[in-house]
């Protein structure tokens, strides 16, 4: 630029046109600047800054927030982008920042608060950096600061409103949470007793099934659980019974005929083998091989360990004596054989990792129930609880104190429910226990039959819902545990008049019952106290009613004339039976009066009218019957989709499985076409609704094989949507999926819209037809 | 330049013709300046701006708080950097202060030791300048929205007075007493103006979408109304007759000369009128974004030789060439509205004051370096360069790296 650029000016200026001027001065300032040896022109950075600002202006938090980094990136580095983007400062300031209350930031909402904060901190660095060198910059971080009150220092990066707002939030938050606060410290002040108790409960219960819960040594002890358990037998694996006990008859072995170990295993080699089978055979083969020293340490070494476990020492004893009854019985040959076997250090596996097992008799029967219940109460009352305080209180900051309360009541309750899993109580030998229990156990049944006769009568329910049987003070259900029961009839009605002795609740609960019931006789509140007066009042003729009630249809022994009274049925008072075997002397009769006048009438104009209908009428009565319920007892038993089979007792035809059929244990159906029929139904409802994780699956596969397996007809409804387009983007339009936005969609659609409006218009108009003719209704 | 130096040189070119030239010139390079600055007195917004035609020394400057300022413009250190400082200042703590938003304030055109402001705390004060002290307060019923003092009269000393009353007060300062009420409006007058050519020659625009041009000498009424389509009933329906926009008028600026006048409205439209037949000249000056419910103070360049209106829009001031109604450029550079801006006829520059507190003094940027003076800095090499200003520096980082 010379002076040929001060005459062209000149002359611009002389003509009036003054945006020439600009013109050429930028297009000098370009040329200044591409002097230097930019790697980048100004064109790309142009260029770049457009696009950058196209996509700050999408209403999207996160497009915007890529574009901010992309352009906080290039305004350190780029003198001419630094320009451009100063120059228009207030629209960046208003997309990125928020100055602009009508613009908010697009959403979702904590992407465009991060984008903020990152803005105002930027800008801020750009003022340290930029600020002196270019005008507009420091004048928008002056505005920001001054005029917006944005805190530079706030991390949050908020304005004066907002915290305001913020502050408020928090005050209510924080008032909210100290009353949870209270609240829960206050439940967990009341139930603390409770769980405590629980607890303990619990605890006594661990140590009634297991005195000494702690595993011991298995290696050594290997008879120590089963001895340090009075009430339970462990169920060690198949094996172990055998074996150990060939190693007790080892060790006695050892410590009565010490002496005698040669000969034994000379005998042993003289071939009794093959009465063992085979394996142990080549072990003890094996082993014989070794030295004698070594085998007669590892002998000392049982030894030793035998005599130390004091609690062994019966059972040995025990077993000393056994194993010398058998030697007095047995032949000498067979023992020495199976001492031979096994002294020579026979690998004992005793498998004990699996954990105590115990299984449930009748003697701790009650024990394990109270376990049950105990852990029920935990799982499902104290643990969520305990739960929902310690969320309270992390969550509004409480003091320590309380929270640590908590925590240990949680833990201690964890430790609990962990202990009884550890248990591994057998509750399916429970329930078989309790079945030939109840089964032998006469009174039961009595106490049972006591209830059953019971007649029907008013104020007193026949049919008492399972969860309130407990309530009624009659037998819980036996059917709480998890495992399924064969199916029990517990129901109080008066249909089943001898009760199939294995369908009678098991022994315990109903002697523990009969316990409670005698208690709650004594309260008169009680349902029970009702039921003994009621009892007491219908005992004697108990037995008639409860036959005739059971007997309504016409029975067919017609043995005694008291039976016969038994198996009368109970009608109605009715005229049939007022001249029952006699002639009824008007029946059918009507009087018809010809005159309709009530006082003036003339003299004998009365008339005898008969009726054939009337007649028929007033001999015959209606009887209804019903028939006798029998309750249903088959199941669906279609395969669900968990693996189970359909529970459900449907007479004839299961809701979600149609009708009932045949099928064996898997739930398949047992006849042919009945599978058929299924597998054809199956196939339709697969081709009508393809799942869409299938399409998806095969666009994958299409996309890796290259081949056209027509996925696009399958899924044709999800492609052209943007989400497919920018997988990488969240979803503005997820969040407006809500139960509220979907009743908009069916309450403000057009069709219901013009159907309201037409029932409205259409009620509107027929009060204008109703009040047509009076023109004040016709006006309005 | 050269041509316009050798023809004033050889006495070929009137002194004038350069003059404007140079103007013009400086006109079109108006930029912020890093070099210029304006003490940030302001807590709020900023209303109204009024340069001293005196000196050109002093501005006043009147915010939405009710504060007042007095800057000096004047540059006496002799270097480029210059920050203007607030001279004196009738802040909140006086007791003279207005209640509410400064919306007009006015020098005494012949004196810098007063000045008139009025505010919506309804009054209008006379201050004397040395003391800051109301010599005199006018009170009136309803919010003052402008004021205006006539820069040539000498025959009399009347304010004409727009207020949320239709009716235009005029308030005399010789006798302190409001003398006269010009009736005609329907709504709130908006802007009031003298003519700088005939000292009894009033325009007001109102925001029932009408300018009325009145000679306060006559009490009958009004000279004319002006009317956007010219008379042409055609164009006009029944209710737009005689109106000069199709929304609220809240802004009027005669020419230098007095030959025109130019009018705002809320249509986002402006208009130019020749004010003596009151004819609309139709020059299309496009969209000129205006929301503003109050007064809108915008000006007219002085002795350029195509004059330039400086208008705020929105964010920023729109410069218009006045004739051909070209937009010019924008001058970007307030974060919120404008509501003020007042050229400086003697330095052409340009003051701007908007919501965002700030008052932006847009200085003409010459181009610097000379012919020699780059070559000599080319001599120099880079390290010459890289000393003016680091900040100017690219900074990529290569694929070396």
């Amino acid at each position: 630029m010379t002076g040929d650029g001060a005459v062209s000016e000149g002359q611009a200026v002389g003509a009036g046109g003054g945006a020439d001027h600009i013109r050429t001065a930028a297009a000098q300032r370009g040329q200044d600047e591409g002097n230097q040896e930019d790697l980048v022109s100004n064109d790309c950075i142009d260029h770049v800054y457009h696009s950058l600002l196209s996509q700050l202006n999408q209403e999207h938090a996160e497009i915007r927030l890529s574009a901010f980094q992309i352009a906080s990136e290039l305004f350190s580095r780029s003198h001419h982008f630094r320009t451009l983007l100063v120059d228009n400062f207030q629209e960046f300031l208003e997309l990125t920042v928020e100055t602009d209350s009508e613009q908010p930031l697009p959403p979702p909402k904590e992407v465009a608060r991060k984008l903020r904060a990152l803005a105002i901190q930027t800008v801020q660095s750009w003022q340290a950096s930029y600020g002196t060198a270019y005008k507009k910059l420091a004048l928008g971080y002056h505005f920001l600061k001054q005029v917006k009150k944005v805190d530079f220092q706030d991390a949050e990066a908020r304005t004066v409103t907002e915290r305001r707002r913020e502050e408020e939030r928090q005050r209510k938050m924080q008032r909210i949470y100290k009353e949870r606060v209270e609240a829960a410290t206050n439940d967990m002040e009341e139930a603390h007793q409770d769980i405590e108790a629980t607890l303990t409960e619990m605890e006594s219960c661990m140590k009634l099934l297991l005195p000494r819960f702690d595993h011991t040594d298995v290696q050594t002890t290997d008879s120590s659980p089963s001895n340090s358990q009075p009430a339970d037998e462990l169920t060690p694996d198949d094996e172990q019974p055998c074996c150990s006990k060939d190693l007790q008859d080892d060790k006695k072995e050892e410590k009565t005929q010490g002496g005698e170990e040669r000969g034994k295993k000379k005998k042993d080699k003289g071939g009794t083998e093959e009465k063992r089978d085979n394996r142990e055979n080549k072990k003890a083969k094996k082993k014989k091989e070794k030295s004698s020293e070594d085998e007669e340490e590892k002998k000392k070494r049982e030894m030793d360990e035998g005599q130390s476990e004091g609690g062994e020492e019966e059972e040995e004893d025990d077993d000393d004596e056994e194993s010398s009854e058998e030697e007095e019985e047995e032949s000498r040959d067979l023992f020495i054989r199976n001492s031979g076997l096994i002294s020579h250090s026979y690998n004992l596996d005793l498998d004990l990792s699996s954990g105590l097992h115990v299984r449930e008799t009748e003697d701790n029967e009650a024990v394990v129930s109270t376990v049950i219940d105990l852990d029920k109460l935990i799982t499902t009352k104290h643990l969520p609880a305990v739960q929902g305080w310690i969320q309270v209180f992390t969550k509004a900051g409480a003091e320590e104190q309380l929270l640590r309360r908590a925590l240990d009541l949680k833990k201690s309750l964890e430790a609990a429910l962990q202990k009884h899993k550890e248990l591994h109580i057998d509750y399916k030998t429970r329930i078989r226990k309790s079945l030939k229990a109840s089964s032998d156990a006469e009174d039961s049944d009595d106490d049972d039959g006591d209830f059953d006769e019971v007649p029907e009568k008013e104020g007193y329910e026949p049919h008492i819902p399972e969860h309130l049987r407990a309530e009624y003070g009659l037998d819980p259900s036996p059917s709480t545990s998890a495992a399924p029961i064969p199916k029990k009839t517990p129901s109080k009605r008066p249909a089943p008049p001898a009760r199939p002795p294995s369908s009678s609740s098991s022994s315990f609960p109903s002697r523990r019952l009969k316990r409670l019931i005698e208690q709650e006789e004594e309260d008169p509140t009680c349902a029970a106290a009702t039921l003994r007066l009621l009892r007491h009042k219908v005992h004697l003729p108990a037995e008639p009613a409860q036959s005739s009630s059971t007997s309504s249809g016409p029975s067919s022994s017609q043995s005694t004339s008291d039976q016969n009274a038994v198996d009368a049925p109970v009608v109605p008072f009715g005229l049939d039976l007022y001249y029952w075997g006699q002639e009824q002397p008007n029946a059918g009769k009507i009087i018809k009066s010809t005159s309709q006048h009530q006082f003036w009438v003339p003299i004998n104009t009365e008339e005898e009218v008969e009726n054939k209908e009337l007649l028929a009428e007033s001999k015959s009565r209606y009887i209804t019957f019903p028939g006798t319920f029998i309750p249903v007892s088959h199941h669906c038993r279609a395969p669900l989709g968990n693996g189970q089979l359909c529970q459900r007792q449907d007479r004839l035809k299961c809701p979600f499985h149609g009708p009932i059929i045949p099928r064996d244990e898997e739930g398949r159906p047992s006849r042919q076409e009945d599978r058929r029929r299924e597998e054809k139904e199956e196939r339709r409802k697969l081709e009508a609704q393809p799942d869409l994780w299938d399409a998806e699956m095969m666009r994958d596969i299409e996309l890796a094989t290259g081949a056209d397996l027509g996925s696009e007809s399958l899924g044709k409804k999800k492609k052209g949507k943007k989400k497919k387009k920018y997988p990488n983007l969240s979803d503005l339009k997820q969040n407006a999926n809500t139960a509220r936005s979907r009743l908009e969609k069916k309450v403000f659609n057009k069709g219901s819209m013009r159907r309201v409006a037409d029932a409205m218009s259409k009620s509107d108009r027929r009060k204008h037809e109703k009040f047509s003719n009076q023109f004040n209704y016709a006006l309005n | 330049m050269l041509g316009f130096l050798t023809a004033r040189q050889a006495g070929l070119d009137d002194p004038l013709r350069l003059r404007r030239a140079e103007a013009t010139r400086r006109v079109l390079c108006l930029k912020l300046n890093p070099d210029r600055d304006v003490d940030r007195i302001h807590g709020n917004g900023i209303n109204t701006i009024d340069i001293e035609a005196v000196e050109g020394r002093y501005m006043l400057s009147g915010g939405a708080d009710g504060v007042i300022v007095i800057y000096d413009l004047e540059n006496f250190s002799g270097k480029l950097q210059y920050t203007c400082k607030a001279v004196c200042t009738v802040g909140r703590s006086s007791r003279y202060v207005h209640k509410f938003s400064v919306e007009t304030v006015q020098w005494y055109p012949y004196d810098t030791g007063m000045f008139v402001s009025s505010s919506f705390d309804k009054t209008m004060k006379v201050w004397d300048t040395e003391t800051l002290k109301p010599a005199e307060v006018f009170e009136f019923e309803d919010n003052v929205y402008n004021h205006h003092l006539s820069p040539i009269a000498r025959k009399h000393g009347l304010i004409a007075v727009g207020t949320k009353n239709p009716k235009v007060q005029l308030c005399d300062l010789k006798s302190g007493s409001r003398i006269q009420v010009l009736q005609g409006h329907r709504a709130e007058v908006l802007s009031v103006r003298w003519s700088p050519r005939y000292e009894y020659i009033l325009a007001t625009a109102s925001a029932d979408s009408k300018v009325k041009v009145w000679d306060v000498r006559r009490a009958s009424g009004s000279l004319f109304t002006l009317d956007q389509h010219n008379g042409d009933k055609s164009k006009a329906s029944a209710e737009a007759v005689n109106t000069a926009h199709n929304g609220r008028v809240n802004g009027l600026c005669f020419t230098g000369d007095g030959l025109y006048l130019l009018t705002t409205g809320t249509d986002d439209r402006m208009r130019l009128w020749n004010s003596a037949t009151g004819e609309n000249t139709l020059v299309n000056y496009g969209k000129v974004c205006n929301e503003s419910r109050k007064r809108l103070q915008f000006t007219v360049s002085r002795g350029c030789s195509p004059e330039f209106v400086f208008v705020p829009c929105g964010s920023s001031v729109a410069v218009y060439a006045l004739h051909t109604g070209e937009l010019v450029t924008m001058l970007r550079g307030h974060y919120n509205n404008v509501d003020c801006c007042e050229f400086h006829p003697d330095y052409q520059e340009l003051y701007s004051g908007g919501k965002d507190c700030n008052i932006l003094a847009w200085v003409p940027v010459l181009r610097a370096a000379d012919v020699e003076e780059e070559s000599n800095r080319e001599n120099k090499g880079a390290t010459g360069q890289s000393t003016v200003n680091p900040a100017f520096q690219d900074a990529w980082s290569s694929d070396e790296d």
